[in-house]
């Protein structure tokens, strides 16, 4: 392998150290940005986090098997997976393949930024080496992968049902321009490759390829113009890139060690929750998932277009995504980078600026308490306090049930809003307002702590999710009713029977993706019950349309979701549904056709005290 | 089958026998037609069959479906049956019932009224959670039966009456007026006040809607002669106290504050919704439905009782709600246009 | 030159129609159209959470803020929670939790934004 061109240089090599430089200093500039919209904290947390080796090995594993491999991607969608993996891994080793040949046969270039990319341009092969047919025969190999994936990308664009997706994301005209160039790259690749195999070597695609070329054309003219083309290629699609969505290449690999530091949005604009926007590939996995896309209107909603408009900057359409979602988590349990979509949004909500702010200081603590509890109140081991919860007051049903219950199990308990009580503050918190949550978690916090109980036994996941979050109650446990009378069952305090309605769960937002409660719900209604699964169940259930997330979402506008919703809960023909949440079951009962009722509610029909 | 199969000409077919279709059985009787009255329930006369007085006057319901019934004894009429399926064959329908029959007409009445709103939806009010909460309905049978257990056996101290369950309420499914709740409400308030001397009562209403003739006079009465007590503001909230009455919440939208009261009998008056299998049955007929919910007419001022297509008439609650007074004046009606359809 | 006739005219607490500013008003109706489809039933009052600490009412702030009393208005709002039970009961399905938000965005007090 010797060099074929002394001066080592040739001019088409222009266009992509144009494109190579730009990109890189784009780069440079924005993790620069980044840094100094960080906090002081969370930057010394950021660059300590790389000093400590299991955060780091972390980091280059996650890199590796989420950039390169896509392994979330293959595990949700074999064909997407290899798609992807295809094309981003294939590309790294090409990329890292070019480097070794490089070092192995001409060390001296290596400084040339070039070289690695051009390679079989500036070569002339010599007598084979057996090291360089090893070479290119790999080169040929991940050319060839990548050739698939690229292949299967431009069937998706056309076709993306194939794939399992039904909606695909609408490409802006730089997203456009960015497909196109990265398209353009591999084949001109070949093609470049391919033209100059006979005097640089290759394998068992470009050598063909060679052959017919020189068959066909029967000169070299065109092999000068097929490398600057493939030069221009790289050029195009390195200059669009920081403008188009392939920035999450860069921005991912940024994204995981932050994560991996621990850093937390506080800034919808900036810092962490930026990288995480500009991570955002647009797959458009989000538009699918999202329960108001039953509405076609809704799609311009989703995730994806709040990132792409979080970065044109349009203040306008970023409040209107922003308040209108649901925040149910489904795109962002889904979401392969694992963007944090409702986080963003609650963020971007508490950048608003309010004329008049709430503000408790009137509520004085003491005399609710006493209105709850009454005088001297004892401090006992065991002791339940019951917060049934704003939502709870208005389906009375849940309450009444939870009361049976609890007496039948012969549980000691204090009810704390029986009267009415104060919010848990969560929907302030979603309204992005965590000042005025704060307060409210105070006062309620007063409260709990003056009941002498060690258990908060709650009704609504709304209420679980902050209480078990958000509030400091150190000593007191904090349990939401499905798993405390699944323990209630355990401990054969309450004895349930088994009937003939054949169930459905409605997972919850707030409890299965906001809280991790899953299975206790359904362990418990499948002593009471025969237990089917809806179409989409557990982490990609579909939210009930009533949730407090969305500011904007009107009653009018909510139908749809809900019976939708509905849908997929009934396609196994259940003769119940059953759910854990106030809200959820106000929203279905609504518009169901058979009846929805609170686990509490099945289990007090279906209960017994223990002799 | 073929022999049971029996098929009758020059008839008139009356889906439903409430008072609307009772009225017109008895109006085409009398002008020379076979009318068929096919009815779903086992049981003629309807909603107001289960009804107690009537207003203004306080007539006795049971003794006027009586009086109907025995008006139609001439005509067909089929109880506990359906209308299974229906198609036009040139001027004519042809029309097969769950029990076997077919039947050719030239004109089909639709009278199949409404549907009581379920108050079972109102969550928050605690209808078939609480033992003390009931609705209109149940509220006409006891003043028949004087059975019920959540009236009998207990002092009832306090009533209130809740106007407007499941009417006026786009959350309920339904955003009109029910048009007689307001004065149904007065009038069972009065008549608890005649059965509970001693009680208290109240009317929770939104606005007072008494349109009809005398109803004004029900509304003085109430006040003046029974001290029925109206509170302005729609009841919110239903709870039970430890001694196992209820607690009602409310705000007192007059006095601006919010209003809580113990009572031992919260009566809901649930309003008049679209009557379902009536709504299946237009479909089966290609007949329009309203925004409402209710079948539309072919205008809302000049023609009430006739329907988009030929030869099918409504009359009474299935084109909106309606008074007893206004559904058996368009059942007359109704006869009417049929008899001049015919003999076009 | 003040002629004394045994009683004094006091201002009067009577609404004027004509001199009301109803501009926050009108601001909010562009937010949240559907403040107009109020008809008062009182039944967010009765289920608010707040209403028993500053006699929180979307109705009357509504109402209040028609009559151009602003103030007290705002002194209900300041104690809403946000709970979302108005919006549960509300029979004309108004979006009164936007409509709340809407409303202390608008409201014009320079020392309040922070």
């Amino acid at each position: 392998m010797t060099d074929r061109i002394p001066a080592g240089f040739h001019p088409f090599v222009i266009p992509f150290l144009v494109g190579m430089g730009f990109v890189l200093l784009y780069c440079l500039y924005g993790f620069i940005r980044i840094m100094c919209q960080l906090s002081h904290k969370d930057r010394r947390k950021f660059f300590l986090s790389f000093l400590n080796p299991k955060i780091l090995w972390k980091d280059i594993k996650d890199i590796f098997l989420n950039c390169l491999i896509h392994v979330k991607l293959w595990k949700r969608n074999k064909l997407l997976g290899f798609m992807h993996s295809s094309i981003a891994f294939g590309w790294f080793m090409l990329i890292v393949l070019g480097h070794l040949e490089v070092i192995c046969f001409l060390p001296g270039r290596l400084r040339t930024f070039y070289y690695p990319i051009f390679f079989n341009f500036f070569v002339a092969e010599d007598n084979a080496t057996i090291g360089g047919q090893v070479f290119f025969f790999l080169m040929d190999f991940f050319l060839a992968l990548v050739l698939c994936g690229i292949i299967l990308a431009i069937i998706k664009r056309v076709h993306s049902l194939i794939f399992g997706m039904r909606r695909t994301t609408r490409l802006s005209l730089l997203d456009r321009v960015g497909l196109y160039s990265l398209w353009a790259i591999f084949p001109l690749r070949l093609l470049a490759e391919g033209f100059t195999a006979h005097i640089s070597g290759g394998s068992f695609l470009t050598i063909p390829l060679n052959w017919i070329a020189r068959a066909f054309l029967g000169n070299e003219l065109n092999m000068v113009p097929t490398w600057w083309a493939y030069s221009i290629a790289l050029c195009v699609f390195m200059c669009v890139l920081p403008f188009t969505r392939y920035m999450h290449i860069p921005a991912e690999m940024l994204l995981i060690p932050m994560r991996n530091a621990g850093l937390k949005i506080k800034h919808a604009r900036k810092g962490y929750a930026k990288v995480m926007v500009y991570s955002c590939p647009s797959c458009g996995v989000c538009i699918d998932a999202c329960p108001m896309s039953v509405k076609k209107a809704n799609t311009r909603d989703t995730t994806v277009y709040l990132n792409r408009q979080i970065r044109r900057g349009n203040e306008k359409r970023i409040e209107e995504i922003s308040d209108k979602c649901l925040l149910c988590g489904k795109c962002s349990e889904l979401c392969q980078i694992g963007i944090e979509a409702p986080k963003i949004r609650i963020a971007q909500r508490a950048r608003r600026k309010y004329g008049l702010n709430q503000n408790y200081s009137n509520i004085s603590v003491g005399p609710l308490a006493e209105k709850a509890f009454g005088h001297n109140v004892e401090a006992k081991p065991g002791k339940v306090l019951y917060f049934a919860g704003c939502m709870t007051q208005l389906t009375p049903r849940i309450s009444q049930a939870m009361e049976s219950v609890l007496q039948k199990a012969g549980v000691e308990y204090s009810y704390m809003d029986k009267d009415g009580g104060l919010c848990c503050g969560r929907p302030m918190l979603m309204a992005g307002r965590p000042d005025q949550a704060r307060q409210i978690i105070d006062k309620n916090t007063g409260i709990i702590r003056s009941s002498g109980c060690d258990t908060l036994l709650l009704s609504c996941p709304i209420c679980y999710k902050i209480f078990k979050e958000k509030y400091h109650l150190e000593g007191i446990r904090v349990v939401h009713h499905s798993e405390f009378i699944k323990e209630l069952v355990d401990q054969r305090r309450l004895s349930v029977r088994f009937g003939k309605d054949v169930i459905v769960y409605h997972d919850p937002c707030e409890l299965g993706r906001g809280s991790g409660i899953y299975e206790q719900p359904r362990e418990l209604l499948a002593a009471l019950g025969t237990l089917v699964e809806a179409e989409k169940t557990g982490k990609e259930s579909i939210c009930c349309g009533g949730s407090l997330g969305s500011l904007t979402l009107g009653f009018a506008q909510r139908e749809d979701l809900t019976k939708n919703a509905l849908r997929n809960l009934t396609v196994n023909l259940p003769s119940k549904i059953a759910t854990a949440c106030p809200l959820c079951l106000a929203s279905f009962s609504r518009y169901s056709d058979r009846p929805v009722e609170d686990i509490a509610e099945i289990v007090d029909q279906r209960s017994t005290k223990v002799d | 089958m073929l022999l049971e199969l029996k098929i009758m000409k020059d008839s008139i077919v009356i889906i439903g026998g409430g008072i609307a279709g009772l009225e017109a059985a008895k109006q085409l009787l009398t002008l020379g037609y076979t009318p068929i009255i096919v009815e779903k329930s086992d049981h003629l006369g309807g909603h107001v069959a289960g009804w107690n007085r009537l207003f203004p006057d306080m007539a006795p319901a049971q003794e006027i479906v009586a009086k109907m019934i025995k008006d139609v004894e001439g005509a067909n009429i089929f109880l506990e049956t359906e209308i299974i399926s229906s198609n036009k064959l040139g001027n004519t329908y042809i029309v097969n019932l769950s029990n076997g029959v077919t039947i050719r007409t030239k004109a089909i009445l639709i009278a199949t009224g409404f549907e009581l709103f379920d108050a079972h939806k109102k969550e928050e009010y605690g209808y078939g959670i609480y033992n003390q909460v009931m609705t209109n309905q149940d509220l006409e049978k006891w003043f028949n039966t004087s059975v019920d257990s959540r009236i009998g056996g207990k002092e009832i101290r306090k009533i209130g009456f809740v106007h407007c369950v499941g009417s006026r309420d786009v959350k309920a499914g339904n955003s009109q007026c029910s048009k007689v709740c307001c004065v149904t409400a007065i009038k069972q308030a009065i008549e608890m006040k005649q059965e509970f001397p001693d009680a208290e009562i109240y009317c929770f209403y939104m606005d007072l809607r008494l349109f009809g003739k005398k109803y004004e006079d029900f509304y003085i009465n109430a006040q003046k002669d029974y001290g029925i007590h109206f509170i302005r503001g729609r009841v919110s909230e239903v709870s039970e106290n430890i001694e196992g009455r209820l607690l009602v919440k409310a705000e007192d939208t007059l006095s601006g504050k919010p209003l809580k009261v113990t009572l031992d009998l919260l009566v809901l008056m649930a309003g008049m919704v679209c009557n379902q299998d009536g709504s299946k049955m237009a479909s089966m007929l290609r007949l329009e439905t309203d925004s409402d919910g209710f079948l539309r007419s072919k205008d809302n001022v000049c023609n009430i009782v006739e329907s988009n297509r030929h030869g099918i008439f409504y009359a009474g609650a299935c084109t909106g709600t309606k008074t007893v007074p206004e559904t058996i004046s368009e059942a007359r009606a109704a006869a009417l246009m049929i008899h001049n359809y015919i003999n076009e | 030159m003040a002629m004394n006739f045994g009683f004094k005219l006091c201002p009067s607490s009577a609404l004027n129609l004509d001199k009301i500013d109803t501009s926050l008003y009108d601001k909010l109706v562009e937010m949240e159209p559907d403040a107009r489809i109020c008809m008062a039933c009182g039944s967010c009052s009765a289920t608010c959470t707040a209403s028993q600490f500053s006699g929180m009412s979307v109705r009357k702030v509504l109402l209040d803020i028609q009559r151009g009393k602003e103030k007290e208005a705002a002194a209900m709002l300041r104690n809403c929670m946000l709970c979302g039970k108005c919006t549960m009961v509300c029979p004309r399905g108004i979006n009164t939790r936007h409509l709340i938000l809407s409303l202390c965005r608008i409201y014009d007090n320079k020392e309040e934004q922070k």
